[in-house]
């Protein structure tokens, strides 16, 4: 516990440092300015990146919960179901994130009429849905690879002692499973959120559209470097503890 | 079978659509309490931020004035030249001021309101010692550009130039400072005004103005109530040098056709 | 070409369905030149992120902490933050930095932006594979390394002739997984107007405004240059097999 963080304190610091180098480089003059731009811009950029996180858990949770259904069909007995589970999954796998957003975006529409009442679909609702898409493809596969790591064994003595296939599933392997899948799941979690940056290609108000509205409102070109920077340092502040504690996940559970 | 998954997700699409509410417009907007307004926001100074995340600009503040005409609240939406006319057609904006020329194929798609209220031809923002002078020395040169402009095919043919388009202003201004392209194609009014700034000194405006366009707000197609009371509005504020003091107020110098427009109404 | 371009058009006149690459000659140039460059970016990124790979974990192994310290920190970084952030970072904040003055005092770009696209996307990659490169290199079992150390190996050649080939074999499925990412996220070359299919077709679609039909050609194409990736890898994997290791 004690090397994570120490490995993460090094980690900020090291970011400081490189941060406030960047605002050096552009001149003893200007630093001050950037670091001023900076932190006159961090809560409307900050507002931006919790909209990405925001983003990111809710396609998490959704598309799990799709993922586990997806996964089930996937290693279901009938070859009709896998089959059809399979290209389902290939096909949201194989297909490029942005690409996938793209059709959400421009798709969907932009209000569904149920039943006499209307339901707005703001952008980043069905940015959300695009997401969950890649999401479930990426459970179902984490859930597939889970029970097939699980030794034939177990299940010739469920079948043994009279379970059912449902029930082996629900009160034998699944529970095994849950643990196996941790860390990739996690892994995949940390791809998500960096992925939330896509949606910004879309028009979605999310961290990297603002701060290029932020920049072209400062219109100073000595500013990119910094801001660009600012927004990665974000992420790395994110996404590196995830992949720490992913990795200390992984070295727990590891099966012998 | 892909296709077959295609056209499920297109029917989908068409049935949703088919369903969607097909009220009035102008109904709505009174029915809300708001009105829904697209405009820039990384247009200095049509539209951009302040550091409070608020849209401010000359464009907002016509919008403002629509809203208070109506008597009703503004929301704005801010929107990029890619994504503008499919928000007006999804019924996400209500009204959609956000530098917009008026041309021919746009005016198929969406509503688009007469009189224009702004107009700006097609120029190059260029370092003055790249030698440019006419719109033929750019010919299998690299030129940046704004997506979703509706000259980018034109230019591009009619010149034969090597396009690259940028999601917005800021990119492709980032891009010309950098040298990856010999100038960035854009409203003549706009570059006017980055001129004007001091680390734009070392660049120039060399060509002739081309493709003068008009700008228009527009509304979706259909919406004739809510097209009338902008078209009355924009007339008011030609008449009364509402345009022309916003341009003051943003530092623009004035555009010909701003000003020839407050003549011919103001006379009336 | 003919009758296939004459149905294309019938079918947009009958139903509206649009797909103006078959029957126009100059977007189906576009097109194809999108694609090309897709492939180009793909094959240079795949290319050179393997390289990165087998170099960052070979200084991984490095005696100097100093060095094994700054693979560290240049691999959690290009694997903790988005690659279109990291592009964006690239092209126009280290590329405003690293102008050069040009003859008549112009600025001119150290690199255009097809190569920060590709440097910035085998980077990406890069750090990926250096950390399943590592994990290969651990899982080659210590007898090998003795056996070479007995043999008089020096520890380079220990590197390039014993474990590489070996750790390059046992990671290859994940790698496998990686460089399927990779093509898949060329796609974001798209924000720096890089040419590639995605900003290609964005292109025919503000012209034509045929959406829905250039996203069904954009999906297929995708999923066709994935499954030939797929497929060769597999061969590759099939090729490079050796007896008792992995499945």
């Amino acid at each position: 516990m004690s090397t994570t963080l120490s490995r993460y304190a090094v980690a900020m610091s090291a970011l400081a440092l490189l941060l406030a180098g960047s605002a050096f480089a552009a001149g003893p003059a200007a630093h001050g300015s950037i670091l001023a731009a900076l932190w006159k811009w961090t809560p409307f950029l900050l507002g931006g990146f919790g909209f990405n996180l925001v983003i990111s858990a809710l396609s998490m949770l959704i598309g799990t919960a799709l993922g586990f259904a997806l996964g089930l069909g996937l290693i279901a007995r009938g070859r009709l179901m896998r089959a059809a589970c399979g290209f389902v999954m290939n096909l949201f796998r194989n297909a490029p994130r942005l690409v996938l957003l793209f059709m959400c975006m421009f798709l969907i529409p932009f209000k569904l009429s149920l039943f006499g009442t209307t339901v707005p679909l703001p952008g980043w609702e069905k940015a959300v849905f695009g997401m969950s898409l890649a999401v479930m493809a990426n459970v179902a596969e984490i859930l597939r690879g889970a029970v097939q790591s699980i030794p034939t064994a177990q299940w010739e003595s469920a079948e043994s002692l009279a379970f059912s296939r449902f029930q082996t599933l629900w009160s034998i392997i699944l529970p095994q499973c849950l643990k196996r899948m941790i860390p990739p799941w996690m892994s995949l979690y940390s791809i998500i959120t960096m992925d939330t940056v896509l949606v910004s290609v879309l028009g979605v108000g999310e961290v990297m559209t603002l701060t290029g509205e932020a920049l072209a409102s400062e219109n100073n070109d000595r500013l990119l470097l910094p801001f660009y920077g600012y927004v990665l340092v974000w992420f790395f502040l994110y996404c590196y503890p995830i992949g720490l504690w992913t990795a200390r996940l992984e070295r727990r559970y590891a099966v012998k | 079978m892909r296709r077959i998954l295609g056209t499920l997700l297109l029917s989908c699409a068409a049935l949703a659509g088919a369903t969607a509410a097909r009220a009035d417009v102008l109904d709505d907007v009174k029915a809300r309490g708001t009105l829904v307004v697209g405009t820039k926001a990384d247009y200095k100074p049509f539209g951009f931020r302040d550091a409070t995340g608020a849209i401010i600009g000359i464009e907002p503040d016509l919008a403002a004035d629509i809203a208070k005409r109506l008597g009703v609240k503004l929301e704005l939406v801010p929107v990029v030249s890619s994504n503008r006319m499919q928000f007006l057609d999804q019924g996400k904006i209500d009204l959609m001021i956000a530098t917009m020329n008026d041309t021919p194929e746009r005016r198929k798609a969406v509503l688009i309101i007469d009189p224009d209220y702004y107009a700006s031809g097609v120029n190059i923002l260029a370092p003055k010692a790249s030698g440019l002078k006419s719109w033929d020395d750019i010919k299998g040169k690299t030129v940046c550009m704004i997506q979703g402009s509706f000259y980018t095919k034109d230019i591009g043919e009619k010149y034969g130039a090597e396009i690259l388009a940028f999601k917005g202003v800021n990119e492709a201004t980032q891009a010309l400072k950098a040298g990856n392209c010999v100038g960035v194609v854009y409203d003549d009014t706009l570059v006017a005004a980055l001129l004007l700034e001091p680390e734009w000194a070392d660049y120039g405006m060399p060509f002739e103005t081309i493709l003068e366009q008009p700008w228009g707000a527009a509304v979706k197609t259909g919406e004739d109530k809510l097209a009338k009371i902008v078209s009355d509005a924009i007339i008011d504020w030609n008449k009364t040098g509402f345009i022309l003091a916003e341009e003051k107020k943003y530092g623009l110098p004035n555009a010909p056709y701003a000003v020839e427009m407050n003549k011919k109404y103001a006379a009336h | 070409m003919d009758p296939v371009a004459a149905w294309f058009r019938w079918l947009d006149d009958a139903h509206g369905i649009n797909f103006t690459v078959a029957y126009d000659a100059f977007d189906r140039a576009r097109f194809l030149r999108g694609l090309l460059m897709t492939i180009e970016l793909s094959v240079s990124s795949i290319v050179l992120s393997l390289i990165i790979g087998a170099v960052g974990a070979g200084m991984a192994r490095a005696r100097n902490p100093i060095l094994r310290g700054c693979v560290y920190w240049i691999v959690q970084f290009f694997r903790n933050t988005p690659p279109l952030a990291q592009l964006y970072f690239f092209f126009f904040g280290l590329n405003s930095v690293l102008v050069t003055h040009g003859a008549n005092g112009l600025p001119q770009p150290l690199v255009g932006n097809v190569a920060w696209a590709i440097l910035s996307l085998s980077l990406f990659a890069g750090a990926h594979n250096v950390e399943l490169f590592r994990a290969g290199i651990e899982a080659v079992p210590a007898t090998m390394l003795e056996a070479a150390e007995s043999l008089g190996y020096s520890r380079f050649g220990t590197y390039r002739h014993i474990i590489l080939p070996l750790a390059f074999r046992i990671s290859l499925p994940a790698v496998n997984n990686n460089l399927v990412n990779l093509v898949k996220t060329t796609s974001v070359a798209y924000a720096i107007a890089v040419p590639e299919m995605l900003y290609v077709s964005n292109q025919i679609w503000s012209d034509s405004l045929n959406v829905p039909e250039m996203m069904l050609l954009l999906l297929v194409c995708y999923l066709a240059l994935v499954g030939i990736l797929v497929r060769f890898m597999g061969w590759w994997e099939r090729a490079l097999r050796v007896p008792g290791f992995g499945a």
